[in-house]
């Protein structure tokens, strides 16, 4: 559906992108993230047509972008990051203005019109001028605008951003099942936006792409050690030297609790291990053989936010962060 | 060309849904309704060329008016995103855009006609002068349109526009003035470029083939300029 290769784009100033390449099949909704000036939006331009690249070659659908612009611009359907409205114009208006110059037919404009209206829940407004409509509805125009042409492959960035988050909710749904006939990449910063809506992700930093996955198998991709929460009963130094004695086990470190201390209190510990294997057999077995019950085990896997700050500070993060005192909150950020 | 109209369309739309067209046309009526009565009453003479002179003047100060958001305005609003990531060409929505000025520019003259109306009341006119006076007034505004709508697509500030433009117009306009104070060869030259002085032989009565070539020529020179002006900004 859309393959970028070896695209680079270069500004005087340096910042840009260099050499991003990959593709796209038909269906995939693609989550395209990275930190603000990383190059997301100047990618997009350059798939859009807005920007020449540089240097590579641009394919949507097999036409390419530099030879036959024109028929490789009809089949992208582009929401930028402002929505690119009229405020002057009423939506019907200027949906009526784009059927013209995205080449609807003309038989076919007002039905198409009709049908983007009613599946953007803009009906009764076509006649409202677009200045006096809120932020949310004004992104839903520039939606319709997008799908208007019905393309193969819809392009956008930051769809949501400066949203409430009611209206968040509503553009993702409606994200969703536009990405039932279309083929989506969009862009965004806000995380948990694309473990629900992508099945791909795309990281993007400092203009290079970094990280190309599924956005549920992502904690696999870094080379981590293996790390396990883990929550049992017993007194607490028995128990973290029990575990110390584990061959495989690297580090054991204490997470802070809410509970009161007592003699009942169950103790939670993070255990590392000192490669990728998986320790929780070993510890099951150590801790059953010292009598120490174990409530809860649970393989911790990385968060896409973990993924994201991993790859895209600029400096590797501290493989030890020896304080606990900030891993409950965490934590509990994980597991909402 | 269904792209074209469309623009074309999209930019009448934007001029009368907005105050711009009517402060421009409600400016250019005052002044020149005003230059129109004081010569009409102290001259008492039927003669449409003073009037239209006038004009030309007043066109100098409303085109830049009228043509300062034509690409500004997109830029600014991040339209540009929409239409440079259309099937449409930039020549198209260039041209579309022109064509919606070349609009405005007939409405403006076909309203001029006012005037010539009312002398006719008190006497008769040449016809001639009266139609080919019209027809100069608009190849003049046209032209100025041209260099108004590059100057456009220059920024994305409406104001910086409308002052290039209006500077650019200033200074086809002085070319004249220079013209008059050189003398020889250099003189001959400087006037080549003037855009006022061509209206002269339309405004005797005079059909001006070379002139009208000028204007066509001018005017597709500055839509180029325009369209090229515009594309280099995907190279950015």
């Amino acid at each position: 559906m859309l393959e970028v290769k070896e695209v680079s784009k270069l500004y005087q100033n340096q910042r840009g992108v260099h050499n991003i390449d990959f593709s796209m099949s038909r269906g995939e909704i693609v989550g395209f993230l990275g930190p603000n000036g990383a190059g997301k939006t100047t990618t997009m331009r350059m798939i859009t047509g807005y920007l020449n690249p540089t240097r590579g070659k641009i394919t949507v659908d097999g036409m390419s972008m530099s030879d036959h612009p024109k028929k490789a611009r009809r089949k992208i359907g582009y929401l930028p990051e402002t929505p690119p409205l009229y405020p002057e114009m009423s939506v019907e208006s200027y949906l009526k203005f784009i059927a013209d110059l995205r080449d609807v037919p003309a038989r076919e404009r007002k039905t198409r019109i009709g049908e983007v209206i009613e599946k953007l829940g803009l009906r009764g407004r076509e006649r409202q001028i677009i200045r006096s409509l809120s932020k949310g509805y004004r992104q839903r125009v520039g939606l319709a605008q997008a799908i208007l042409h019905k393309p193969d492959l819809l392009i956008m960035d930051e769809p949501t951003s400066g949203l409430d988050p009611n209206q968040i909710i509503e553009i993702r749904q409606l994200i969703k099942e536009l990405g039932e006939n279309h083929t989506v990449l969009l862009s965004t910063h806000i995380l948990p936006e694309v473990s629900t809506l992508c099945n791909r992700v795309l990281i993007i930093n400092n203009g290079k792409i970094v990280l190309d996955g599924n956005p549920d198998q992502l904690d696999g991709t870094l080379g981590e050690n293996f790390e396990v929460s883990l929550e049992v009963r017993g007194p607490k130094d028995a128990v973290i030297r029990e575990l110390k004695q584990i061959e495989a086990v690297k580090i054991v470190r204490e997470l802070r609790h809410d509970l009161p201390d007592g003699e009942d209190r169950p103790i939670r510990l993070q255990v590392t291990a000192r490669d990728r294997s998986d320790i929780r057999e070993a510890i099951f077995h150590k801790m059953a053989n010292s009598g120490y019950p174990i409530l809860e085990m649970r393989k911790r896997s990385l968060s896409l936010e973990d993924v994201f700050i991993r790859l895209t500070a600029n400096e590797p993060l501290a493989a030890d962060p020896g304080a606990g005192e900030t891993e409950e909150l965490k934590e509990v950020g994980r597991d909402a | 060309m269904r792209r074209v109209w469309a623009i074309c369309r999209k930019e009448l739309q934007m001029y009368f849904y907005s105050p711009v067209a009517y402060v421009a046309f409600a400016f250019f009526f005052l002044i020149t309704g005003y230059f129109f009565s004081v010569d009409f009453l102290s001259s008492q003479v039927v003669d449409v060329r003073p009037l239209y002179g006038n004009m030309m003047l007043v066109f100098l100060f409303v085109i830049p008016l009228l043509t300062m958001r034509l690409v500004s305005d997109e830029l600014r609003q991040g339209t540009d995103e929409l239409l440079f990531t259309s099937p449409a060409s930039i020549g198209e929505i260039i041209i579309g855009k022109y064509l919606a000025t070349i609009v405005v520019m007939l409405l403006l003259t076909v309203c001029t006609l006012l005037y010539p109306l009312i002398l006719s009341k008190y006497g008769t006119l040449d016809q001639p002068v009266l139609w080919l006076s019209v027809l100069s007034i608009f190849l003049l505004g046209a032209a100025m349109m041209a260099v108004g709508l590059f100057a456009s697509s220059l920024t994305a500030h409406q104001m910086v526009s409308g002052i290039v433009g209006f500077v650019l117009i200033l200074l086809l306009w002085l070319v004249d003035w220079l013209g008059e104070s050189v003398f020889g060869k250099a003189k001959e030259w400087i006037s080549l470029f003037s855009i006022v002085s061509r209206t002269n032989n339309f405004q005797k009565g005079i059909f001006d083939i070379a002139a009208l070539v000028f204007y066509i020529t001018f005017i597709l020179m500055f839509v180029v300029l325009s369209i090229n002006v515009l594309e280099r900004k995907r190279w950015r």
